[in-house]
């Protein structure tokens, strides 16, 4: 075995090493990977007080009300006061809730569970499109992903579709079956945004085999999912309810098999959706892109396509094929790191008080185009070099990284930082170079941006 | 931002440098060839515009499909069309012979996937999404040598491809020092992807030196930030002839009324602020905004429109024969639409994309097919 095994299993599969990691996992690279799946509960954020879906999203639904009443009462002031209120409460659980998620990604000794969740947490994206969505996130992730990221894709595939989030986010609660008195009375109907999405990237992927007319049934299945506000609703306000007044009824086909009528309709179908073999290879596709190249070789998406379809989709098996998976120990380093994983690694270097400094880190996430919970589409964060290392990206991650070697006077010094955070990665240049640099600031700031630490 | 004319000036001396380091690489420095002054720009609306309730048809019963999205007093482009009232700056284009509209224009695209269909549009293919895009490929096959830029920190798919291209946005951090610039880019002499990226993101520096007026614009307004910024880095001295930018947010699919007045407003003021910051170039100057596709004819149950076939696209510029409507109009009847759903693609997006490389770069029709369009040729470009 080579020795850079260690350095790779700590960096490619892990968050990236924290010192000392390198070392521990270079006797059994595979061995230190496969035994963090032993600790999987290590991803959990349960320590901290943090709300859960349906007190975020009961929230919501009592400021929406209060926002409401004020309006009609009219008094400008005392509605500019509670809109201010309500920001203020959201950013701060929010901003909680994002210290939380960068501190265990900064300090866990699982990072490769860690990983697995953010990739599981961009597959399934939600994104702050409307205010209403910002004390979602969290709560989405920690129910939704965290908790099923180690069991079957189906049970994660059902978390994520039927949380209080995604119906936000993805329009559920606005889609109402167009034959339902209430849909009628109001004048309101379908939305298909849910129902094509998880096919589209949840699911089968976009060639993966459906139609136009697939989408639209299984929209009509995902109508009556909601969550309990008032008029429908006056207990458990925030829960999410199949509620049959919103819902189309009837028996259809979809995917080419008949449902039946009923709340389980929706999931009958996510059923169908998780066990087709499109699902398969559009999962296996994506994460041999993330653990072994942009475009990964068909052998490498044909063995974890196998592992996902022989284990009925069980995700810690999955992970044991990715770790097991000889493509993805290459010894060149060919995934370019996103602005996040740069900013997590270096964190588990240097902490992240010297990643971010004082308050600045909302300024970085920008200037890397890349803001937590904020990913441009639906489609989630991109996961290929092209994207991610234009020109104008390079100078950005320059300046941050000079921000940080300032920040960084005598914590750790350049050369250990290569020592220990990429061990036998380095290059005999980039060792040159960070030696002869002209500060300590200097030859920090080009190891931070040396090509083996801007790689993993 | 403030400390913006001191550092720049530094790095524009750097840029002779980093030049340099460009070469090394075998690369030609992104802003060197020699420039017809012609401008083509190309905007990319994500998200699917709706461009029914952009160019509303007054010869159609739009309002019996969508009766609770209609926007109230449209601006009369002619006695069958009309324009979205928070397009008022695009209307006075229009009338002034600087803007033409392209309805239920459309890529070869017929699925309804955002992101397939932005792959297409950029990819410029008809079936599979190629790794490159149409403009990189324009880049590599031009008559005369062309240099092209992006407004953002990635790289649009459509300039993606083996020419170079620059991206640029505006800084947020302070900067490194030139020193530790040049020093890095000695340690990216082996690294063909960071050593040509970090060679044009000094270069593009420079061009953009004197932008200190950027990113003031409101938070969250894409388009303001990006469209002037855009003009401005083209309409420098040896600044790019080919420019893209994006703006998102056109995903209407509840409460479009709202949605789309402040989009389109910001849009608006975002194309007059573009004119002004293009200044003598604007003459020679075609600019295209495009989307990925329409919306469905029939508004959909939450006061939106759901994913479309064909949409609306706007060309504007001093080198535009303006005030037209452009293209075929294909109805509104149940039986003219595209799948009893959608207005039909009566007009082929890369009609006005082959249009705009013939008429401001000299590019053949042949040249256009075989390298820039493959499959295209029975698209006949459109006189723009």
């Amino acid at each position: 075995m080579s020795t850079t095994q260690g350095a790779i299993a700590a960096t490619r599969f892990g968050l990236g090493a924290r010192p000392g990691e390198i070392a521990a996992a270079t006797s059994d690279p595979r061995g230190w990977l496969l035994d963090q799946l032993k600790r999987t509960a290590a991803v959990s954020l349960a320590q901290q007080p943090l709300p859960t879906g349906q007190e975020g999203a009961a929230k919501v639904v009592e400021y929406t009300q209060l926002v409401r009443q004020q309006r009609q009462s009219g008094d400008p002031d005392a509605q500019m006061e509670l809109q201010r209120a309500l920001r203020s409460a959201r950013r701060d659980g929010f901003g909680r809730e994002l210290i939380a998620r960068a501190a265990l990604a900064e300090r866990t000794d699982a990072s490769f569970n860690e990983r697995w969740v953010r990739f599981w947490s961009n597959h399934f994206t939600v994104a702050i499109t409307q205010p209403l969505i910002l004390p979602l996130v969290g709560p989405y992730e920690r129910e939704a992903i965290r908790q099923n990221a180690f069991g079957s894709f189906r049970d994660l595939l059902q978390a994520t579709s039927f949380h209080q989030t995604m119906l936000v986010y993805l329009d559920n609660i606005r889609s109402f079956g167009p034959s339902t008195r209430i849909a009628q009375r109001r004048g309101v109907g379908l939305n298909e945004n849910l129902a094509r999405e998880i096919l589209e990237l949840h699911t089968l992927g976009v060639d993966g085999g459906y139609t136009q007319q697939d989408v639209t049934e299984f929209a009509k299945a995902l109508t009556g999912w909601t969550i309990k506000s008032p008029p429908l609703a006056n207990s458990d306000i925030g829960a999410v309810t199949f509620e049959p007044r919103l819902h189309e009824p009837g028996a259809r086909t979809v995917l080419g098999q008949r449902v039946s009528e009923g709340a389980d309709q929706a999931s009958a179908v996510l059923d169908m959706a998780a066990a087709h073999p499109s699902t398969a290879t559009h999962i296996a596709t994506k994460l041999a892109r993330h653990f072994v190249a942009d475009m990964p070789p068909q052998s490498a998406i044909t063995t974890l396509s196998r592992a996902f379809r022989d284990t009925g989709g069980d995700l810690t098996e999955l992970a044991k094929a990715v770790i097991n998976l000889d493509a993805a120990w290459g010894e060149e380093q060919v995934k370019f790191k996103s602005p996040d994983e740069l900013l997590v690694s270096t964190a588990r270097m240097v902490g992240s008080t010297n990643v971010f400094g004082g308050g600045q880190a909302r300024d970085v996430y920008t200037s890397f185009g890349q803001v937590p919970f904020y990913a441009p589409s639906p489609q989630g964060w991109p996961d290929t070099a092209s994207e991610w290392a234009g020109p104008d990206a390079i100078m950005k991650r320059l300046e941050w990284a000079n921000l940080v070697a300032q920040r960084t006077p005598s914590d750790i010094a350049a050369g250990q930082f290569l020592d220990e955070g990429l061990g036998p990665l380095v290059s005999a240049d980039t060792r040159q170079a960070v030696a002869r640099a002209e500060s300590a600031i200097q030859g920090l700031t080009l190891a931070l941006m040396s090509p083996e630490f801007q790689r993993r | 931002m403030t400390k913006r004319p001191f550092t720049v000036s530094r790095r524009m001396v750097l840029a002779g440098g980093a030049a340099m380091a460009a070469t090394a690489v075998s690369t030609r420095p992104a802003f060197a060839a020699p420039s017809s002054g012609n401008k083509l720009a190309v905007i990319i609306l994500r998200g699917a515009l709706d461009g029914l309730a952009a160019v509303p048809p007054s010869i159609d019963q739009l309002a019996d499909w969508r009766p609770n999205v209609m926007p109230e007093n449209p601006l009369r482009l002619t006695s069958s069309f009309a324009l979205h009232p928070a397009l008022g700056g695009l209307h006075g284009l229009y009338t002034g012979g600087e803007a033409s509209i392209v309805h239920a224009v459309a890529s070869p695209y017929r699925g309804r996937s955002h992101f397939v269909g932005q792959d297409l549009l950029e990819s410029g293919s008809t079936g599979d999404v190629l790794r490159d895009g149409w403009l990189n490929r324009a880049l590599q096959s031009a008559p005369t040598p062309l240099s092209a830029v992006s407004i953002g920190p990635a790289t649009p798919l459509v300039l993606r491809g083996p020419a170079e291209v620059g991206t640029w946005s505006p800084p947020v951090l302070p900067e490194a020092s030139g020193d530790t610039l040049a020093r890095l880019g000695d340690l990216y002499a082996d690294d063909p992807m960071l050593g040509s990226a970090l060679a044009q993101a000094v270069e593009l520096d420079a061009a953009a030196s004197d932008m200190t007026s950027m990113g003031r614009t409101a938070r969250g307004d894409e388009a303001g930030a990006a469209l002037p910024a855009l003009a401005r880095l083209m309409a420098a001295e040896n600044g790019p002839d080919i420019g893209v930018a994006s703006v998102g947010g056109w995903d209407s699919h509840a409460g479009q009324i709202g949605q789309l007045n402040n989009a389109l407003s910001r849009l608006d003021a975002a194309l007059l602020a573009m004119k002004d910051e293009f200044g003598a170039a604007w003459a020679r100057t075609q600019v295209a905004v495009v989307t990925e596709f329409g919306r469905t004819v029939k508004e959909n149950g939450t006061r939106g429109t759901d994913h479309g076939t064909g949409g609306a696209a706007f060309l504007l510029g001093g080198a535009v024969a303006g005030g037209q409507i452009l293209g075929d109009w294909p109805g509104l009847a149940e039986r003219d639409l595209f799948e009893g759903r959608d207005l039909a693609p009566a007009n082929d997006l890369r009609a006005i994309f082959m249009a705009m490389l013939g008429q401001q770069f000299g590019f053949s029709r042949s040249e256009l097919t075989r390298t820039v369009f493959p499959g295209a040729n029975g698209v006949l470009p459109l006189t723009i």
